[in-house]
């Protein structure tokens, strides 16, 4: 082969190859690109704005995506990311490692006490988590900061976020007329069937370990070591989490546990955990709070029509 | 000789970028990480490898650099970019784009230090004593002001607040860019190290000078417009990922050819490497070139992403490729070419070579522990499990995995040590 090297074809050759390649799959897709917003697509207020500028210099991107796929189930899912969603995105923050979940829909998740408890150490409301603390932030970085999650998901994070102040404002209504009042809210908020349904698994040792664990990795931040409601958590959270002790002798049955554990209370901290905990871990959950800090269980009562195979 | 005081930077900077990770509490892990990622990639291997190239190609050209004073001037601004980018990165000042998170007053520094680095390479090249510029003059050359391009316009420097564009287009040109660090910046400065080291070590010809020719162009036109490739579940044009599904895919054969290449030149003279340390490191960094880019083109496809996008897999495979393949060659250039620079054998074999084995270690633990972790997290997110259940699963891999950071970041001290008593306090033998 006869082609010379030289430096001008070195070059010049590099140049004019690029030159094409930028022109082909850079400058085309930006002058054929999409304006168009999407449907749920609103711009951010400022205070989102500024949470977003500080979402950015901490490096949230390093764990979190917000890019939701085809074949995603976890946080966020119910929406697949569209071209529109982005329009005002500059820069466009996808993330490229999903160490945290992705946020592309966090806004009304959660209210907004839960968010400030959540970055001040992620370890109270999340006890596994490996998120690092913000608390170094200060209180006003932090509160921007939630405006921002708060705001992802665009018009879809409004509607929920709606949702939460809504039953924000009843739950602590019901908290402040005091413990028996509130239970008596709480319960009449689960729907009439779950009420009547005792623990259909018998108590066991095997079960009660279980349940201990899930009580360690998932709820001991706010309900603390004790049940009563005294985690770590506790201080930025409002309504405060349960004392479960306060539910004896106020008919809280099997029923009523899976259904608040399973569903959350939109409004308070009280996270659903339908997403983490399949059937039987919330009935186990359920069952070792019942034993050890409500000390009643309605667990494996009659009737329970025919017999489960599974069964000690 | 050349630029000496390189070796300063590239040895603290090869120190710092691992050490930092010593915080791998996770302790603002969101800082660490931008710090680490940059400093690894601007602080250790650019500069790494192009003091390397400041020697080789010289060398090859048989003539002196341009300017040495223009090379120093260009080695104290590397080191205030360098310096800057850590500083501004901790204090949180970041543009938050991937690669591309220093702000815009370093944008520009750093495109004026590669223009320089450009002018100074030219200019000897237009010196130059031997008429025939051999292949790693191209590489270098080509990656320089290809890099400088590429630089301005993935770093958006129009631009000067944000530093981006908005939406889906700013994705694109943040991975054409993100994507060409890899492709014209560090694969073309190593490969290039790597053609000059290994026929110098094995004192053989190049096997074959039309297999350089079809490697260098073929990587040039396939790597720069593959970039799209981290983008394919995102919703980016089709047609893009297409091109860049079948490019990644077609990437296997620049590699090839550059590796058959080296690798016949060496057929039967493996002992010659054995016995130099430096190339004994660049050789380890065309393995790694191999398995880098295998296992790159069937990450690219469509249905192996749905398992590896997002997870752990990918940063195995970004370790293999910056610490394997460019940093193994970064690090075999300079054992390579300090004796010829000095004029005396390196301070010490033994601990290059033990440095070598801790980093291999090191490195292949972390792509066994890596991969792992990446597939664990792959199917249990296919599986419908929530990220956050998953993180006690993967809890004991990060320990083992920084556990081996340890045997890489004392490889990396070592390493430091022995080039600078190399330099500095080195009565060994003449060589
Ligand atoms: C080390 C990587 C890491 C960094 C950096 C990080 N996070 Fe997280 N994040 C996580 C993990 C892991 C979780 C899941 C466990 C949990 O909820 O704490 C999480 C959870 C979250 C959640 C809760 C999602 C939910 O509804 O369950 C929010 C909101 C969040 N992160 C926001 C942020 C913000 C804002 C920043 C930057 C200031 C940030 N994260 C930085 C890892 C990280
Ligand atoms: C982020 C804090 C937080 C976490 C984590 C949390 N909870 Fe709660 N929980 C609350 C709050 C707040 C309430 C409601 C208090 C109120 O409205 O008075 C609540 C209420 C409840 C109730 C309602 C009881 C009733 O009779 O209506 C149950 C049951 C419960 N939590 C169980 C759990 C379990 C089980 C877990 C772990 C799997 C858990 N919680 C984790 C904060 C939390
Ligand atoms: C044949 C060549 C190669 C191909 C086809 C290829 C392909 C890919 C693909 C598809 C991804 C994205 C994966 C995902 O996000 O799911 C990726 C990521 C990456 N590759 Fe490669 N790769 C190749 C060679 C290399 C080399 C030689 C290096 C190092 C010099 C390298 C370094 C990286 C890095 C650092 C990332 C991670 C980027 C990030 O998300 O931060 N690759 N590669
Ligand atoms: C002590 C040794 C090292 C340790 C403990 C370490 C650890 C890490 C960690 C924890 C991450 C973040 C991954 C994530 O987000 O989940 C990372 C990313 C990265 N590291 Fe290292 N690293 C080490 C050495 C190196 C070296 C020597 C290089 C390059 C020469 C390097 C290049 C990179 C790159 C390019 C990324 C980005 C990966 C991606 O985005 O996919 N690392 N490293």
């Amino acid at each position: 082969m006869n082609l010379k090297m030289t430096p001008t074809a070195v070059v010049l050759g590099g140049i004019v190859i690029l030159a094409v390649i930028v022109f082909g799959v850079v400058y085309w897709p930006w002058a054929t690109r999409i304006e168009q917003p999407s449907a749920i697509f609103r711009h951010r207020s400022a205070e989102e704005e500024k949470g977003r500028l500080i979402y950015i210099a901490n490096g949230c991107v390093n764990c979190h995506t917000q890019s939701i796929r085809l074949v995603d189930w976890g946080l966020g899912a119910e929406r697949i990311a569209q071209a529109g969603d982005y329009v005002a995105d500059r820069p466009i923050l996808l993330g490229s490692v999903r160490t945290g979940p992705d946020l592309s829909q966090e806004g009304g998740e959660h209210p907004d006490d839960w968010h400030v408890a959540h970055f001040i150490n992620p370890r109270y409301t999340r006890p596994n988590s490996i998120m690092p603390a913000w608390e170094f932030l200060g209180n006003e970085k932090i509160r921007l900061l939630t405006r921002y999650v708060q705001g992802l998901g665009l018009k879809m994070a409004d509607r929920r976020l709606e949702r939460q102040k809504f039953w924000k404002k009843k739950s602590i209504k019901a908290y402040e007329a005091g413990p028996e009042k509130n239970v008596q809210w709480l319960h009449s908020q689960v729907p009439e069937g779950w009420r009547k349904i005792p623990n259909p698994y018998p108590t066991t040792k095997a079960g009660l370990v279980r349940g201990h664990k899930i009580y360690q990795d998932f709820c001991i931040g706010c309900h603390g070591p004790v049940g009563d409601g005294m985690g770590l958590a506790q201080p930025w959270i409002y309504p405060p989490p349960l004392n479960f002790t306060i539910l004896k002798g106020r008919g809280a049955s099997g029923g009523i546990l899976y259904y608040k554990i399973m569903n959350g209370i939109t409004g308070t901290a009280m996270p659903y955990f339908k997403r983490e905990l399949e059937s039987q871990k919330i009935w186990e959950v359920g069952d070792y709070i019942a034993v050890n800090f409500i000390d009643e269980s309605d667990a494996d009562q009659e009737p329970k029509g025919i017999d489960a195979a599974w069964e000690p | 000789m050349v630029i000496g005081t390189l070796y300063g930077l590239v040895g603290a900077i090869e120190l710092v970028a691992p050490d930092l990770l010593g915080n791998i509490g996770w302790l603002v892990f969101g800082r660490i990480r931008t710090v680490h990622t940059n400093l690894v990639v601007f602080g250790f291997l650019t500069p790494a490898l192009l003091s390397v190239g400041h020697f080789v190609v010289p060398r090859l050209l048989r003539t002196q650099l341009f300017s040495e004073k223009l090379g120093i001037f260009i080695v104290c601004l590397w080191n205030v970019i360098v310096a800057a980018i850590f500083i501004t990165l901790s204090i949180g000042l970041s543009q938050g784009r991937e690669y591309a998170e220093a702000i815009w007053e370093i944008d520009i520094l750093v495109a004026i230090a590669f223009a320089l680095i450009f002018i100074n390479m030219i200019m000897t090249i237009r010196n130059r004593q031997e008429p025939l510029l051999y292949v790693s003059v191209w590489y270098i050359t080509a990656g320089i002001i290809l890099t400088l391009i590429v630089y301005a316009i993935g770093n958006v420097i129009w631009v000067p607040g944000a530093g981006a564009l908005t939406g889906i287009p700013d994705a694109v040109i943040l991975w054409f860019y993100g994507h060409n660090v890899l492709g014209l910046l560090l694969t073309p400065l190593a490969v290039g190290i790597a053609y000059y080291v290994i026929p110098s070590a094995t004192r053989t010809p190049l096997y074959s000078h039309t297999l350089s020719l079809a490697g260098f162009w073929s990587l040039l036109v396939l790597y720069s417009h593959i970039g799209t490739h981290h983008l394919i579940q995102v919703p980016a044009p089709t047609w893009l990922k297409v091109v860049s599904i079948v490019g990644s895919i077609g990437m296997v054969i620049p590699v090839m050819i550059v590796l058959i290449n080296f690798w016949y030149t060496v057929k039967g003279k493996m002992r010659t490497i054995h016995e130099n340390i430096g190339a004994k490191f660049v050789f380890t960094g065309t393995v790694f070139y191999l398995f880098t880019c295998i296992q790159g083109p069937i990450q690219a496809l469509p249905q192996v992403q749905r398992l590896t996008h997002f997870s752990n897999w990918v940063v195995a495979h970004a370790h293999m490729g910056i610490l394997g393949f460019s940093g193994m060659v970064a690090i075999g250039g300079i054992y390579f070419i300090l004796p010829k620079m000095t004029g005396r054998s390196i301070y010490s074999k033994t601990l290059a070579e033990f440095q070598y084995w801790m980093i291999l270690i090191g490195l292949v633990g972390f792509m066994v522990v890596l991969t792992t972790v990446g597939l664990v997290q792959g199917n249990s997110w296919l599986n419908g499990e929530t990220i956050y259940r998953i993180l006690p699963q993967i809890h004991n891999y990060n320990i083992v995995r920084a556990g081996l950071g340890v045997l890489i970041v004392t490889g990396a001290i070592i390493g430091l040590y022995n080039m600078v008593r190399s330099i500095f306090f080195n009565l060994g033998e003449t060589a």
